[in-house]
């Protein structure tokens, strides 16, 4: 009848038990979001042998290492880079990127706009913490404004990076956003971009509790996943280019949906196109 | 079958002219404004002046919507004291009781639906077959205490019709059928209000409702829902088992589950380690599961004990 009922889940299945519990701190959104994938993938049936994550630096970067599947920790910024490579060299693959907002949007602004422009079938999923956690919490691209970090004692003065909108600019096929709190949501909204053929760009609003919760006061884990506003509006992106970023009014869901020729399948056709030729000549 | 038939034969208790004081009641979502919409263009289209005044916003959480629609040879306050409702027009079974001392005593005519919308703090329990704290009497029992009174089940007649929506205007219809005004100016409101879309549906749930007023002034047994059952239960939740393990090297006691837990079932003992307090009371509902972290919670549900 509904989520509920439907046979269970057990995430342990797709966790290196050996490895748990995992490295996280308390209350950090970063193992909602992986539930959330992991969940996507199970209801999905991909076969763990054919789903490789790719991971960058930082939490987000470690999130990867407890996937029971095939994974790759790459250099700050670079795992779209890889998962390019890897994806074009093994289309059989499901490629899903896990990246952070420092690793994606500042150390690897460049591959993340570059990937959208190409299309190719992967799945990117930025967990948004707002902050470099794992570095002691540094200002982020995403870090709201007047917000104190270690590198903003007095408070964030730089204006807020909107990566789903940037993701939309450069012109990734499926724009998606949720915040952990609603979990069965972001499952649903990864699951759509899993099985979109294209890029899909993933903004996961997750929580640092421990360094940007504790350093501006916004209160212990439960406080802090309670603050994140669930009536959002997926209609509405698009025409707020007047509207500052605000991070506790965001638009969610299936953001931007679009069809675009994917790029892997139009490299292998390229390339098959060469070889009949190169093969034809005397 | 046409309304303007009923008009000349039923008795008109209501004399519109001398003034009228009307009260909807009924939970947000349920058309209460739309039905004091009509009533305020069926007083303008007699010559009368209208006041009307309402509380609504509640909608969007299925909270109480009012509304007062007094007309008159003259009208001064929009809104209606107590005990001089002419009418009371009630949306939902509980909302009726709970505005019934806003019914002229003797002479007030009460119009409900019997249909329940239990709300949330009314459940003490979310598990299957939890009793639920909801008004206790039956519709005869109620019908009892005031002049005229109406208890139907307005909602299974609208679904019989196709739309369960249509519930408010099948009580209008059944207050049609007690006011002097002609069925053709009832007809004409409802199709300058019902959207292009629904108004085949209203026009058709008018009629039900009429034809059942007249039959209930026929026969006074039918004029209340016999199938009324006091005992309201939460029999349409399903009934399931719930094994709830915590995984106590995994958690990390960050206390989300304890939180967010919509039963309070979850507490953190002495190490800070979530356990669940109150098995009992647990419906199973994987939220704790979901927003752990750090995988600590399994949650498996199947169905029947």
């Amino acid at each position: 009848m509904n989520d509920l009922m439907q046979p269970s889940f057990d995430v342990k299945d797709y966790l290196r038990l050996q490895m748990m519990p995992h490295f996280m701190c308390p209350g950090c959104g970063h193992g909602i979001a992986l539930r959330s994938l992991l969940w996507a993938v199970h209801e999905l049936g991909i076969d763990k042998n054919r789903l490789a994550v790719v991971c960058g630096i930082g939490c987000s970067g470690r999130v990867g290492a407890y996937v029971d599947a095939n994974t790759f920790h790459t250099t700050h910024g670079r795992p779209l880079a890889f998962a390019t490579g890897l994806k074009l060299a093994r289309p059989d693959l499901t490629v899903v990127v896990i990246t952070g907002d420092g690793d994606c949007l500042a150390i690897g602004g460049n591959h993340l706009i570059h990937a959208c422009r190409r299309n190719l079938d992967l799945t990117c999923l930025m967990l948004n913490n707002e902050v470099y956690g794992m570095t002691g919490g540094q200002v982020s691209p995403t870090t709201a404004v007047d917000r104190l970090t270690t590198t903003t004692p007095h408070g964030n003065a730089e204006p807020t990076f909107d990566a789903c909108r940037l993701a939309d600019a450069a012109g990734a096929s499926f724009v998606g956003r949720e915040v952990t709190r609603q979990a069965p949501a972001l499952k649903n909204v990864i699951k759509a971009g899993l099985a979109h053929e294209g890029f899909s760009f993933i903004e996961v609003m997750s929580d640092c509790t421990e360094i940007y919760g504790r350093k501006n006061d916004l209160g212990e884990s439960p406080e802090m996943i309670l603050s994140q506003k669930s009536d959002m509006r997926p209609e509405a992106f698009g025409n707020v280019a007047d509207e500052p970023f605000r991070p506790n009014r965001l638009r969610a869901g299936v953001l931007v949906q679009r069809d675009r020729p994917e790029y892997g399948r139009i490299y292998r056709q390229r390339a098959a196109a060469e070889q009949a030729k190169a093969k034809a000549k005397p | 079958m046409s309304a303007a038939s009923h008009t000349e034969t039923a008795p008109a208790a209501l004399d519109t002219t001398r003034g009228l004081n009307v009260m909807v009641v009924g939970v947000g979502g349920q058309g209460v404004l739309m039905i004091s919409k009509a009533l305020a263009l069926i007083g303008q289209r007699q010559g009368l002046q209208v006041k009307q005044s309402e509380v609504h916003g509640m909608a969007k959480r299925g909270g109480v919507v009012f509304s007062h629609v007094r007309f008159g040879a003259e009208v001064w306050s929009p809104t209606i004291a107590r005990g001089e409702a002419d009418v009371l027009i009630a949306l939902e079974w509980a909302e009726g009781l709970r505005w019934l001392e806003f019914l002229r005593p003797q002479t007030g005519v009460f119009i409900a639906d019997t249909r329940r919308i239990v709300p949330p703090f009314a459940c003490r329990s979310r598990r299957h077959g939890a009793p639920m704290a909801y008004a206790r009497e039956t519709p005869a029992e109620v019908l009892d205490k005031v002049g005229e009174g109406y208890a139907l089940d307005a909602t299974a007649i609208a679904r019989g019709l196709g739309e369960s929506r249509a519930a408010n205007t099948v009580l209008l219809g059944v207050l049609s059928a007690s006011m002097d005004v002609s069925a053709a100016d009832w007809l004409a409101v409802l199709e300058t209000l019902a959207p292009p879309k629904s108004r085949a549906i209203n026009l058709k749930a008018f009629e039900a409702g009429r034809a059942w007023a007249d039959a209930a002034r026929g026969d006074p047994s039918l004029s209340f829902d016999a199938g009324f059952d006091t005992h309201v239960t939460q029999a349409d939740l399903p009934d399931v088992s719930v094994r709830h393990t915590i995984n106590a090297a995994w958690c990390k006691g960050c206390d989300i589950c304890v939180k967010l837990c919509p039963e309070r079932c979850l507490a953190l003992n002495e190490h800070q380690v979530a356990y669940l307090k109150a098995p009992q009371a647990c419906t199973g509902c994987h939220v704790c599961e979901w927003l752990c972290p750090d995988f600590a919670i399994d949650v498996q549900t199947t169905l029947g004990t």
